[in-house]
């Protein structure tokens, strides 16, 4: 089965350097949101396996939204992926259950060591 | 040449994640100085006519009432002026976070020299690292002018017509923020003058093919 990747960021060209900096031979199934709220939404509506989050975003923030996508499903793999990498920023979405913090620029291999960790994990868990 | 008609929706769309990506650097800069975190908000683009231009600024920081700027022009391909624009009372708040003693440096005068310091120092990391993080992006080398601060002073005299060359566009990259502790709040405008936008236009293009 294909695994289910969710992309929450408010930027569409945030989300195009992303999706492009992922492997396009593992057959993955994308989804996108626009906001937090909305990432939340999508997250509910399609239990991806593992999602990538921005902070930064209108309507939502991608704090709010972690904190939300955990009250709900606690075993969530949340890769954040923002420009805002103050040390209180990281310590705090680490602390609501975030599973690693990437900083923009994205660099396609930190990307991919990051998405190949939570993969792994998640077989562990199923 | 018409800004508005050179660059793409696409072409915005990537300054301000560009934008998103310096400022957030210039947040992390600043906040290993003070202890505190900087909250950041959405870039925002926007083309003004250059008239328009001193308006425009005034009508997002009229609530403020009183102002503090840092200003720093910036030459490179890309090139243009940072304003930097506090909240009344933010020199002192800064003070207090960046731990000095105020009481020790008090003074009637309301320029106070250790006030234009610090707006001066905390100007210098925000902006060199935002503009820096945007020139390095973009593959681009800038060099700046001292800055110029104005401390405490009206708005409508602070931010004044007939600054720019009126037959120009400007772009605008606009960020507000607030800090977590203490009572500051601004704005962060980059203003470029449409002589760099042939060259921003394909630095963007360069920028995003990387990822294409």
């Amino acid at each position: 089965m294909n695994n289910k990747i969710l992309i929450v960021d408010d930027s569409p060209i945030a989300r195009k350097m992303l999706r492009s900096c992922l492997p396009k031979d593992q057959g993955f199934e994308f989804s996108e949101a626009a906001d937090g709220k909305e990432g939340y939404e999508k997250y509910q509506e399609l239990n991806p396996d593992v999602t990538f989050m921005d902070l930064t975003m209108p309507v939502m923030t991608g704090y709010e939204s972690i904190e939300k996508i955990i009250a709900y499903d606690r075993n969530a793999i949340i890769i954040v992926v923002t420009a805002d990498v103050q040390m209180n920023a990281i310590k705090t979405v680490m602390d609501s259950g975030a599973f690693m913090v990437l900083k923009k620029p994205l660099k396609k291999e930190e990307l991919n060591l990051a998405l190949g960790k939570a993969l792994e994990m998640l077989k562990q868990a199923t | 040449m018409n800004v508005q008609n050179i660059l793409t929706e696409e072409d915005i769309s990537i300054l301000q994640e560009i934008m998103n990506i310096s400022f957030g650097q210039s947040a992390a800069d600043l906040a290993d100085v003070i202890s505190t975190n900087v909250v950041l908000s959405v870039p925002y683009i926007s083309i003004v006519d250059v008239p328009d231009l001193p308006e425009y600024i005034r009508s997002h920081v009229k609530d403020y009432k009183n102002i503090n700027i840092v200003e720093q022009k910036f030459w490179g391909k890309f090139r243009g002026d940072a304003l930097l624009i506090f909240s009344s009372g933010a020199g002192k708040e800064l003070i207090s976070l960046l731990q000095s003693d105020v009481s020790e440096h008090a003074s009637a005068d309301p320029f106070d020299v250790l006030e234009r310091e610090t707006l001066m120092e905390v100007g210098n990391i925000l902006i060199g690292a935002c503009v820096g993080k945007f020139s390095e992006l973009l593959k681009d080398v800038v060099t700046y002018t001292p800055p110029r601060v104005v401390v405490e002073k009206d708005y409508r005299e602070a931010i004044t017509n007939g600054h720019y060359d009126p037959d120009k566009s400007a772009i605008i990259l606009k960020t507000d923020f607030r800090f977590d502790e203490g009572d500051v709040s601004g704005f962060l405008f980059l203003v470029t003058s449409n002589d760099s936008v042939l060259w921003l236009k394909d630095a963007l293009r360069t920028f995003i093919e990387q990822y294409e």
